[in-house]
């Protein structure tokens, strides 16, 4: 049905670009007036006009009739002398209504949800016709409306851009609240699982081991439970395990993407950049999964067979081998900034050098590199707060056991993998399992905000210097 | 009449498939300050580049016949840049110190050729410079703030002062002023003055009045060709070429 409403208001309000078009066009011409716009701007407010009273409305009331539908049918029911103790009951309800409406329920039908099933479709079809009536209704009054104006030569042109910037508005605010609805979301979340979880517990514990509190609603937990549960969430080892995957990752990463960095911007003729550039960058698109088994299938079972000829133990899931490859992974990052915000330093700074006789070498020690630091530093933050974030690579590579460890070739977990670890599989919403991996979230939200922070701050430093 | 310190034969630039200087002949006396004047893009900054080498930078710069400094051939393949330029400083067109603190900026140079081993012969080499440069006096209390904390003519007498550190013959100032207000071009200008007792100096400048304050040879450069030169008073008093003439007196340019 709203795919119909939706189709019908697209091609009325195409067909009234034209009509308003060539209307105030005859108008111009018939009593010889000055258009206050282009004709095409009176077939935009038309169009803007016609569509988007409807469309919003249409949304809105698609928004809110499944959920007033479900209050009057409950209630219904209730009035019918069905017995809802609590919401699940009530909701089960309504899906038995609602099942029976379309014709799937196949279970006994007694007369509370035969009476309550006639009243469903009783309301559906009301409210699906003063559905289309109110719909109809708006789009003729904005219509009478705008060709109303359009007949009096309104400023159309103006009209169209304020009606343009609200759209844009509109939209920007979609994607701020969303952002928000996260975040506050995942706050909520965590400050569920802190109600049963000390905050401190949760800091400063060395233990991460969240299988204890498997199926367990958080209700339910006794005393001597809670004393258990107390050190099975210990952060401390996955943000060991991440900062240490990701320092190896940096270890690769920096230097090398710093120095290709500068090759490229410094010392590779333009016929060299243009083909390796997009080459370096093409590596910047491999899927992270990909390098994900790269990791797994061969750069871990090699480290482990290096490890053995040496004498050494090295487990196929280390924190050297999803370091390595993280490091890989980011090389195009760094190179491709640094790359940038090098080349951005002023030409003159460099001539200068020269004309005291300083070499090329000398010139990008001395010179470039401390005048493109504060951009190198906000490039090598955002690599960094990318490799915390980084998860299929170390959910494949790394390890899933939480060792506190700062041996390189053992296996060690990261935030975002125990995260995917809760999060796989059937879950019960409200154990504090599951409730720990939006504690999780959070933390790894706050530590690449602040890490974006800075990065933000040090490369907006670096550009106020030389604008 | 002043010894000849340098001396192009029969010099072209060449910009990729653009030759932007045919043929310059021109000598530059000992101690004396040379000024190039000429409309935009005819080849004055071209040619004083060539003195140092900057055109190397550019890759798709050549550069073909001759240019010696007291019989050194600045234009031979394997000559030594890095010494050449120790003997030939350069003053850019837009102040362009670097990011650094007032004293990095000067001490730069020297340290780069092993100038001033000691921490004390650095300072001196430092003081002298900005003394010579006359920025001492203002800056004398301040040499570890950056550089870039300087007004505009402030920071162009850093850059002589740079170019100064190292200790050069010659000096090419590529329209030293063209960024600065009067007050500032004056101080620059009295400054040239004085440094002309010890160096060579060669000058592009946009401003007549200015070749006419400052130098004592003007060279005349339209569309990459030497027009004319000679003595300043000359040149603009009576020069000999009809072109010149009216450049000087604002007929082109």
């Amino acid at each position: 049905m709203n795919i119909v409403l939706i189709f019908l208001i697209t091609i009325f309000s195409v067909s009234l670009f034209f009509y308003g078009k060539s209307k105030t066009k005859t108008i111009s011409i018939k009593d010889n007036i000055k258009l206050n716009a282009l004709p095409k701007f009176y077939g935009y407010y038309l169009v803007l006009w016609c569509s988007i009273p409807a469309l919003v409305f249409l949304l809105v009331w698609s928004l809110f009739e499944p959920v007033i539908i479900k209050s009057i049918i409950i209630e219904t029911a209730a009035n019918q002398g069905a017995i809802l103790s609590d919401k699940n009951e009530a909701n089960l309800i309504y899906e038995k209504i609602k099942a029976i409406h379309l014709g799937t329920y196949f279970g006994d039908i007694d007369s509370i949800l035969r009476e309550s099933a006639i009243a469903y479709a009783k309301f559906i079809n009301l409210f699906t016709n003063s559905k289309v009536v109110l719909i109809f209704g708006i789009i003729i009054a904005s219509v009478i409306y705008s060709l109303k104006k359009i007949k009096n030569n309104n400023k159309a042109r103006d009209d169209v851009e304020v009606i343009l910037k609200g759209l844009l508005f509109v939209s920007s605010l979609i994607a701020i609240l969303t952002t928000l609805g996260i975040i506050f979301s995942l706050l909520f979340e965590s400050i569920k699982f802190f109600s049963v979880i000390n905050i401190f517990d949760y800091l400063f514990g060395t233990n991460w081991s969240p299988q204890r509190a498997f199926v367990r609603d958080a209700s339910s937990i006794t005393a001597a439970e809670f004393e258990e549960l107390k050190d099975a969430f210990g952060f401390i080892p996955l943000i060991a395990g991440t900062s240490f995957i990701a320092f190896i990752a940096m270890l690769v990463a920096v230097p090398i993407g710093l120095f290709s960095g500068i090759y490229m911007a410094e010392y590779a003729s333009i016929k060299v950049r243009r083909i390796s550039k997009p080459i370096i960058e093409i590596l910047a698109g491999i899927p992270t999964v990909v390098y994900g088994f790269f990791a797994a299938l061969t750069v871990g079972p090699f480290f482990r067979q290096v490890g053995e000829n040496l004498g050494l133990t090295v487990s196929s899931e280390s924190a050297l081998a999803a370091g390595l490859i993280m490091g890989i992974m980011i090389i195009p990052y760094v190179s491709s900034l640094s790359d940038d915000v090098i080349n951005s330093v002023p030409q003159s700074l460099r001539d200068g050098s020269y004309a005291v006789g300083a070499t090329k070498s000398e010139t990008i020690k001395q010179v470039v590199i401390p005048a493109a630091l504060p951009g190198i530093i906000g490039s090598v933050l955002l690599a960094i707060s990318r490799a915390i974030g980084e998860t299929m690579i170390v959910v494949m590579a790394a390890g899933l056991a939480a060792n506190l460890t700062i041996n390189p070739l053992e296996s060690t977990t990261t935030i975002t993998t125990q995260i995917v670890m809760i999060l796989v599989g059937d879950q019960e919403f409200d154990s504090p399992k599951t409730q720990s991996a939006f504690a999780l979230g959070l933390t790894l939200f706050i530590a690449t905000l602040i890490l974006n922070y800075i990065a933000q701050r040090a490369v907006k430093k670096y550009r106020e210097k030389y604008d | 009449m002043s010894n000849v310190k340098i001396k192009s034969k029969n010099l072209n630039v060449y910009y990729g498939d653009k030759q932007a200087l045919f043929d310059v002949n021109l000598d530059l006396n000992e101690k004396e300050v040379t000024a190039l004047i000429g409309p935009s893009g005819c080849g004055k900054s071209t040619f004083i580049r060539c003195i140092n080498r900057m055109n190397d930078v550019i890759d798709i710069c050549k550069v073909t016949g001759n240019i010696e400094m007291d019989g050194l051939n600045i234009n031979d393949k394997d000559l030594d840049v890095v010494s050449l330029r120790e003997r030939v400083g350069m003053v850019f067109q837009k102040p362009n110190p670097f990011p650094k603190s007032i004293y990095d900026n000067i001490s730069y140079g020297p340290k780069i050729h092993g100038k001033g081993e000691t921490k004390s012969e650095l300072d001196q080499i430092v003081e002298n410079s900005l003394k010579k440069s006359a920025l001492w006096e203002e800056v004398k209390d301040r040499l570890d703030e950056p550089g870039t904390s300087l007004s505009g003519g402030q920071q162009q007498r850093l850059c002589i002062a740079r170019a100064i550190s190292v200790n050069p013959e010659v000096i090419l100032m590529d329209e030293p002023c063209s960024a600065l207000d009067p007050i500032a071009t004056a101080k620059i200008e009295e400054l040239i003055d004085e440094l002309k007792k010890t160096y060579t100096i060669v000058i592009v400048t946009h401003s007549m009045a200015q070749a006419v304050r400052v130098s004592q040879k003007t060279g005349f450069f339209h569309l990459g060709k030497l027009i004319e030169v000679g003595k300043t008073e000359k040149i603009f008093k009576n020069p000999d070429n009809k072109m010149t003439q009216d450049y000087i007196t604002g007929r082109f340019g």
